[in-house]
């Protein structure tokens, strides 16, 4: 998942990208707006983490233009003073969920996952679809309740695939929301995760889970449990 | 700025003063003037009603020659025809030649301006003459000798100018001495009129520097009802705005002293690494976390005053709705507003979004899925927020009040919504209560303001 994450301060937007990043996350941050809006308009953002008050561009402004160019990514927003005039205008303006200054990382975790999730058009933190079941908040993998395991990077693809279930995913696309840099694009290296987790899920191939679209990419095939 | 500062301004009572010399000044003027129009005409009138009564008298006294033509005397009844530079002068010619005769007074000077005109017409004018200006008088006759001769006689007659211009003349200064002299005191009253006016404003401007020097801290005195709003609002603002230091002074009292407690607890840590729990670091900043957000909030709230616009309660029930709706999205919270129209708030709009806000996210957070927000303004504004939660027992809706109040609470994890409520609630005067919803089983917080 490609979070995009713009704090001025240094010594919160640091610490913050090394935790998410430590959760998986590929992180584009961002020290103003302007750099914000360019990132959120040039990558393939899946969450943004916006401050309200940012130089050059205000984080409210920030999310307006980003809505305006129909960049529809769920976004959080950080704010200081934590007064209700602030965190109407930012949801107004096109924000999804707010969180206060001092806040616990554990806390913006479980927004990230949620907001995500929403997104993707799943109510429960448990995705599933057919026998499979990806826990967000565990990061964990079953089929039939009998836990898989899974490489970071194979969870990844797994878990981004489950989130648009139902929905063409190319394999460029895959490869933007996981990784950090352009160098590790190669498609061949989608191909291999997908086996790979086709092997793990599905050994007998008797659900196919991961349907291949020639041309167009991959699809999570199994019927969504609600 | 500059150039408002390079553009001189008029005080009010250099305004008035210019307004009423400049309408007095035009009234006396114009008054002058018609006065002395009226007078020089009626005078011109007079005189020439004189002058065409001595015609008359020429007529009568002249007599018939001896073929029955017109014929003067030497000596005329009126003295003045008489006497040489009388100033009355007479003059009878007739046309187109012949006869002439002028009066003893006009010895010398024949009349210029004698000319023909018809007979039974008459004409009169200022006219000039050698060494004087005249009024003079030109009326023709006909008349009809023995034999049967129509002769056509022009009688003239002039009044010297000078008596009646001397008259103008002293009539014309008497006028602007009196006149002059009531624009003086007019003016002069109207100076008093204005200081003795104005003097309230005086007062107040006397009485705000009385504050602003520290000597006082209110507009003490009676004013006219014209300023009785103006001072009581600037006393309501003066006093709003101690109150509010004074808050500020309280909460950064507050704020030090309450802070500090934590601030040993972690000085201790500091001092002694490795004795004490992770957790107790954890606490202790949640607890510090609270406080100020608490004091910030507390400081923040402005309170009620008189000089504040009405917000209307509706569109923002439905901004907060909207907005809380995005984040329990996942929630699906069922909302029942009924707001009553014309709802009105009368503060700060960020105080009324600080307490809706807080009361509405509390009943999405703790409710299961109905919420409800209730307002109506028959008396007095009031709130009802309701859910379907487990609601607040009993005994602790005392230290949800309290909640970042007092040094010694804490309860990580726990918001300080309801204190921030109960805070504004209090500085604009009104209740706040908690109870349970008959409707929906959960929490019911009241708020009802003080009538307006």
């Amino acid at each position: 998942m490609r979070v995009l994450l713009v704090e001025d301060e240094a010594e919160i937007r640091e610490p913050l990208a090394t935790r998410l990043a430590d959760h998986g996350y590929t992180v584009d941050s961002a020290e103003d707006g302007a750099e914000g809006l360019f990132l959120g308009r040039e990558y393939g953002i899946d969450v943004g983490i916006v401050d309200i008050g940012l130089p050059k561009m205000s984080g409210i402004e920030l999310i307006s233009e980003l809505r305006k160019l129909d960049k529809n990514f769920p976004i959080l927003i950080l704010t200081a003073r934590g007064n209700w005039q602030d965190k109407v205008e930012g949801l107004e303006a096109g924000a999804d969920d707010y969180l206060v200054k001092p806040f616990h990382v554990e806390e913006l975790l479980a927004r990230l996952n949620a907001l995500l999730r929403r997104s993707g058009g799943w109510s429960q933190p448990v995705l599933s679809g057919g026998p499979v079941s990806l826990d967000t908040r565990t990061q964990t993998v079953s089929i039939n309740d009998e836990p898989v395991e899974l490489t970071a990077y194979e969870y990844k693809v797994l878990e981004y695939m489950m989130l648009h279930a139902g929905e063409v995913v190319s394999k460029s696309e895959l490869t933007e929301h996981i990784y950090d840099q352009d160098w590790d694009r190669d498609s061949n290296t989608i191909e291999v995760f997908v086996r790979r987790l086709r092997k793990k899920l599905d050994p007998d191939e008797h659900y196919k889970p991961i349907e291949t679209l020639r041309g167009r990419g991959y699809r999570f095939a199994l019927e969504r449990n609600l | 700025m500059m150039a408002n500062h390079t553009r001189h301004i008029l005080s009010i009572r250099q305004r008035l003063l210019l307004a009423a010399t400049l309408v007095l000044g035009a009234f006396l003027g114009l008054t002058g003037l018609s006065l002395d129009k009226a007078f020089r005409s009626s005078t011109e009138e007079a005189l020439n009603a004189r002058l065409l009564s001595s015609v008359y008298a020429l007529l009568a006294a002249a007599e018939e020659g001896h073929e029955g033509q017109l014929k003067m005397p030497d000596v005329l009844t009126d003295p003045r025809f008489n006497r040489p530079d009388s100033g009355l002068y007479a003059q009878v010619n007739l046309y187109p030649e012949g006869y002439r005769w002028h009066s003893g007074s006009a010895l010398g000077q024949a009349l210029s301006f004698s000319k023909y005109i018809a007979p039974g017409e008459s004409e009169s004018g200022r006219f000039k003459m050698p060494d004087r200006e005249v009024m003079g008088l030109n009326f023709g006759v006909v008349w009809e000798d023995f034999n049967g001769r129509e002769l056509k006689y022009v009688l003239s007659v002039a009044e010297d100018l000078e008596p009646i211009q001397e008259q103008i003349g002293t009539f014309r200064d008497t006028l602007f001495l009196w006149l002059g002299g009531a624009a003086v005191l007019l003016l002069l009253v109207q100076g008093w009129v204005l200081s003795w006016g104005l003097s309230p404003l005086r007062e107040v401007e006397e009485a705000l520097t009385e504050i602003e020097s520290g000597r006082s801290d209110k507009l003490k005195g009676r004013y006219p009802k014209e300023l009785n709003r103006l001072t009581s609002n600037i006393n309501s603002l003066i006093q709003h705005a101690q109150a509010r230091q004074q808050r500020y002074r309280d909460s950064l009292g507050d704020l030090a002293h309450s802070l500090k407690t934590p601030l040993a607890i972690l000085q201790g840590i500091a001092d002694r690494p490795g004795e004490y729990p992770h957790q107790t670091v954890c606490d202790q900043v949640v607890r510090m976390n609270q406080i100020v957000s608490h004091q910030l909030q507390r400081a923040a709230a402005s309170g009620r005053h008189v000089l504040t616009q009405s917000i209307a309660v509706e569109p923002l029930v439905e901004r907060l709705m909207k907005s809380l709706d995005k984040v329990y999205l996942d929630k699906g919270i069922q909302w029942h507003i009924s707001v009553e129209p014309e709802s009105h708030f009368f503060g700060d709009e960020g105080d009324l979004m600080e307490l809706l806000g807080n009361l509405m996210e509390n009943s999405c957070k703790y409710g299961k899925r109905q919420v409800a927000v209730t307002v109506t303004a028959a008396k007095s504004l009031y709130f009802c927020i309701e859910d379907d939660g487990d609601g607040i027992p009993d005994n602790q809706i005392q230290t949800v009040f309290q909640r970042g109040h007092r040094v010694d609470t804490r309860q990580p994890g726990q918001g300080i919504g309801m204190a921030v409520a109960a805070d504004i609630v209090s500085a604009y005067g009104g209740q706040i209560e908690i109870g349970t919803s008959s409707t929906f089983g959960g929490a019911a917080v009241h708020v009802r303001f003080p009538e307006n």
